[in-house]
């Protein structure tokens, strides 16, 4: 907007007052009753859903569903677009620098669209923009609803498990990693990576023990309360995923 | 006036009166408010202009709602827990109170972005109310990390996994994220000092922000005045009179035949004679 836009609006907008409705009562009635029917649907939903409360904390204990808020689901599903291909690069993208980059965008708004025109069918950049990111956004909360974490509990459709393989396996499911991973069609999509061939990394089974008691890039969490031989166990699992265990 | 107004007044109404000439002469704020209830605002507004006020309302709501929890909640591993389940199953309206809460911030949530979507569609982010979006998108980011914090002090198993998850997506930061993880958890670990400083953040620090930007986005909306929408009739009417008379200039400039208009200015400018110099 140039300076003579702007004189225009300011005159325009004086023009809007002096034609105008005083703030009271014709604004707030409107205010009023809309934010009533808001707290109305509140109380309504708080009766009709009870709250609950989940099982108590137990930082020892490894069942869990780390599943955020549903308005946190479409940076969760981030998670699962930018993880995988390379080891760092792709998860700082989806934990720092997209939502980062969201951020300053919408800060920014009014700076990067300076024009005077504010119907929004002769904007067609905004009404693009802004459909787009409607759908981006409903899309992915869309698809962390659907998410749901535990999948498959029940066993993994795996082949050619030995005594170790076996106890590993358990382990896995018991310990709820199918929140996470997805290994042969069972488990949840995200935020991990899909293990399914995750022995074709060729590694030894003391390194994704080490891996799981810290795992590098800090998203996942650790899991210190195994036994030596729960280790050894579940270390020979993921090392044979893809390759002996299919 | 009406005809009570015949007589001596009522002292009551007298003292009331002198009681508020006396707070106004020192604080203006009769004049204060009597200007912001009966200041003019265009003649038209939309219903989706509410919302703004609508997300207010939810605020306060919460902070009652969470000021009648704080009084039973205790920010103790050992029994936050517990605290939980007493106002859930024991305090009197306990469970619609932390039923309020938890639906009050999703509703928060949804009426934060429908109000976004109305001030981006109506275009009223444009001059002179850009700092007036500023303000709301910092708001709208503080809205989001109260659904954060808020998520764990309820110590159940998914609250407690799912914020090691966040705290974990933090560390993951360059530079400063490891900095930041660590003063969110209280140390390396999460551990007691983590739920109360989760507490803190979620009940004094984020409010304190919301409260302040509320209060600088209420100034700038009263001072700058609610935007009209783009499609208001007045504004339609404009638009018709000026694209009438565009259309009008236009047309007095092409003669009867309506041949084009010659060019003003010629092909090569005449060079101009200096009057005067004889």
């Amino acid at each position: 907007m140039n300076r003579g836009q702007q004189e225009y609006y300011k005159r325009d907008y004086a023009q809007a007052k002096l034609e105008g409705k005083p703030f009271f009562p014709y604004a707030v009635y409107k205010d009023l009753l809309i934010a009533t029917l808001a707290i109305a649907a509140v109380i309504g939903m708080s009766i009709w859903h009870r709250v609950e409360i989940g099982e108590p904390v137990n930082p020892a204990s490894t069942d869990f569903v780390p599943r955020p808020e549903w308005y946190f689901f479409f940076l969760f599903e981030l998670l699962k677009i930018f993880e995988g291909q390379n080891a760092l690069m792709p998860v700082i993208m989806a934990t720092f620098i997209v939502p980062n980059i969201l951020m300053v965008l919408l800060i920014a708004t009014p700076f990067i669209d300076r024009g005077p025109e504010r119907r929004i069918e002769k904007r067609p950049f905004a009404l693009f923009t802004g459909i787009a990111v409607i759908a981006f956004l409903g899309y992915m909360t869309h698809l962390g609803a659907g998410s749901h974490g535990g999948v498959g509990t029940d066993g993994l459709p795996l082949t050619g498990l030995d005594e170790k393989g076996q106890a590993g396996a358990e382990l896995f499911v018991a310990n709820q990693c199918t929140a996470c991973h997805n290994v042969a069609g069972v488990g949840a999509p995200g935020p991990g990576p899909d293990l399914t061939n995750l022995g074709s990394q060729g590694q030894t089974p003391e390194h994704w023990a080490e891996f799981i008691k810290a795992p590098p890039g800090g998203v996942m969490p650790a899991f210190t309360t195994f036994t030596p031989q729960q280790y050894d166990e579940i270390g020979t699992f993921l090392a044979g995923l893809g390759t002996q265990y299919k | 006036m009406a005809t009570t107004d015949i007589g001596p007044k009522n002292p009551a109404v007298k003292a009331g009166e002198a009681a508020f000439d006396y707070v106004d002469k020192r604080t203006g704020v009769k004049t204060g408010a009597k200007w912001f209830m009966f200041r003019n605002i265009p003649a038209e507004t939309s219903w989706f202009q509410t919302l703004g006020f609508t997300a207010m309302a939810l605020f306060g709501m919460q902070a009652i709602t969470g000021i009648i929890l704080a009084m039973y909640y205790k920010p103790d591993p050992n029994s936050a827990y517990q605290s939980i389940e007493v106002i859930t199953n024991e305090v009197t309206w306990g469970w619609l109170v932390r039923g309020m809460h938890k639906w009050g911030a999703s509703a928060m949530i949804v009426v934060v972005f429908l109000h976004l979507g109305r001030v981006f569609f109506f275009g009223s982010y444009k001059y002179p109310r850009e700092l007036t979006w500023v303000t709301g998108a910092i708001l709208l980011i503080m809205t989001m990390f109260m659904g954060l914090t808020g998520y764990l002090l309820v110590w159940d198993q998914k609250a407690y996994w799912a914020t090691v998850v966040a705290v974990n997506i933090t560390a993951s930061a360059p530079i400063v994220g490891p900095y930041v993880a660590d003063i969110l958890r209280a140390g390396p670990e999460f551990g007691p000092e983590t739920l109360s400083r989760f507490y803190s953040i979620h009940m004094l620090v984020i409010p304190g922000g919301m409260a302040t930007f509320i209060g600088l986005h209420l100034f700038l909306i009263s001072k700058l005045g609610i935007a009209e929408p783009p499609y208001s009739k007045r504004r339609m009417a404009v638009e018709r009179a000026e694209e009438e008379a565009r259309r009008a200039a236009e047309n007095e400039r092409l003669p009867y035949g309506r041949r084009e208009v010659p060019a003003v200015a010629p092909a090569t400018p005449e060079p101009q004679k200096v009057e005067g110099a004889s």
